[in-house]
């Protein structure tokens, strides 16, 4: 092989992409050639030198999170909502009967899946996550000047992030939760070695002051101004009851 | 129900396309040379790849997401920086290009040495018009192989050859004119 035939082929021999036909008259040539061996030596060296020098750019973890929540946004806009203007109440009390998924297995069992409030089973779904996988919380922070402003630009409504350690409820932080196809916010509590997630939602004046259980996961829903709080989790229901009594204690001033 | 559907999708998307999120940035950041606006085209491109998700078929999801990238990039410059994506003069012709180029070849190098204060390969490299810095990045960084590069830039593989060799060329001359790696 020439040097004539070797050089339009040094950067397709450099990036291994000849056949091993061409490849070996190619490795020979450059052993003994002036011109083409250190040709060939400068490219590589050209090569360790963009691998030395280059950056290594990586999605940043907020890039990551907000591009799982915009998934999320894009998936839950293309599923049609279902029974938009049905008793949210009644819809969200059939769903616990219906769509909780739990305890053995995490074998979700739906009955009767039409008559499913997608609010309420979201909030089971989310809550039920969030205890799965590591995705807890998007700021965890127990200053209430930490999460609170967090939520600010992300969703329009704006929590009462307070902190309730003292009452035996610490907060560990907050996350955005996708309901119903728009951002809210989920304050994370803790309740001794329990999660209490709490779904902040436009009030829906279906407050009434129950716990609804199933499966081991209490619920209690109630509206406080123009917002409507979602409390879950496995903690008792007098644990949950004494949680409302608390937050609600300490955010009305 | 549709809404149990759609988060399963979601969830295969997240299974198969995020574990190349990095690379998707990396070559967002290389386009558009900037953390904040590479951010922004990868949010785009994901979001756009979760459409288009139906159309994929197992394979290589990493080439699948870059191609969505770097087409989202590219849209995204066309709107924002129009005088970046200017079609290179020369290019499709690997002959012509290795033996002789000018105006292609030119282009890159007046790029290249106008930037007197350029001392690193990385700057040297983020001054290459578009389509040679995404043929460097994809092989040296991405280590993409030439199909690969070939399918994500929807170009023939002669023209990924004459890009690589191109970018290459001049890269080494602005190199080693200022003879600091």
């Amino acid at each position: 092989m020439g040097c004539d035939e070797v050089h339009p082929r040094l950067d397709a021999y450099l990036d291994g992409e000849l056949a091993e036909t061409e490849r070996r008259p190619l490795r020979d040539h450059l052993q003994s050639c002036p011109d083409c061996g250190p040709e060939a030596a400068a490219l590589e060296r050209l090569r360790e030198g963009i691998r030395r020098s280059a950056p290594v750019y990586r999605a940043p973890d907020a890039l990551r999170s907000q591009i799982r929540f915009a998934l999320r946004r894009e998936a839950a806009a293309s599923a049609p909502a279902a029974l938009p203007h049905a008793s949210r109440w009644l819809a969200y009390a059939a769903s616990l009967l219906l769509a909780v998924a739990i305890g053995s297995g995490g074998t979700f069992v739906f009955l009767g899946e039409r008559q499913t409030d997608p609010v309420a089973s979201e909030i089971l779904d989310n809550h039920l996550r969030s205890l799965l996988g590591t995705h807890l919380t998007d700021v965890a922070s127990s200053d209430q000047h930490t999460v609170k402003p967090w939520f600010a630009g992300r969703t329009d409504l704006s929590p009462p992030a307070v902190d309730l350690a003292v009452e035996g409820f610490p907060l560990v932080g907050g996350r955005l939760e996708l309901i119903a196809g728009k951002p809210v916010p989920a304050l994370v509590y803790k309740r001794r070695e329990h999660v209490i997630n709490l779904f902040v939602l436009p009030a829906s004046r279906s407050d009434r002051g129950e716990t609804l259980t199933r499966h081991g996961y209490n619920l209690r829903h109630w509206d406080e101004g123009d917002l409507g709080f979602w409390a879950v989790t496995d903690a008792s229901p007098t644990d949950l009851a004494e949680f409302e009594r608390q937050f609600r204690a300490a955010t009305k001033s | 129900m549709a809404w149990i559907a759609e988060r399963r999708r979601q969830s295969r998307f997240e299974a198969v396309v995020l574990p190349h999120l990095d690379a998707g940035y990396a070559l967002a950041r290389w386009l558009t040379r900037n953390d904040a606006d590479a951010a922004d085209v990868v949010q785009e491109a994901c979001l756009r790849a979760f459409r288009y998700f139906d159309s994929y078929r197992d394979g290589d999801a990493k080439s699948w997401l870059l191609k969505i990238v770097r087409r989202t990039c590219y849209d995204w410059l066309e709107h924002n920086r129009p005088a970046e994506v200017v079609p290179l003069e020369v290019d499709g012709d690997p002959e012509g290009a290795v033996h002789g180029s000018p105006v292609g070849t030119v282009d890159a190098d007046a790029l290249l040495q106008s930037r007197s204060d350029l001392r690193r390969l990385d700057g040297l490299i983020e001054e290459l018009p578009a389509q040679l810095r995404e043929a460097i990045v994809l092989r040296e960084l991405h280590e993409l192989d030439y199909r690969q590069i070939s399918d994500v830039t929807g170009v023939p593989i002669g023209t990924v050859m004459s890009r690589l060799h191109r970018a290459r060329a001049a890269l080494r001359r602005a190199w080693d004119g200022k003879g600091v790696g």
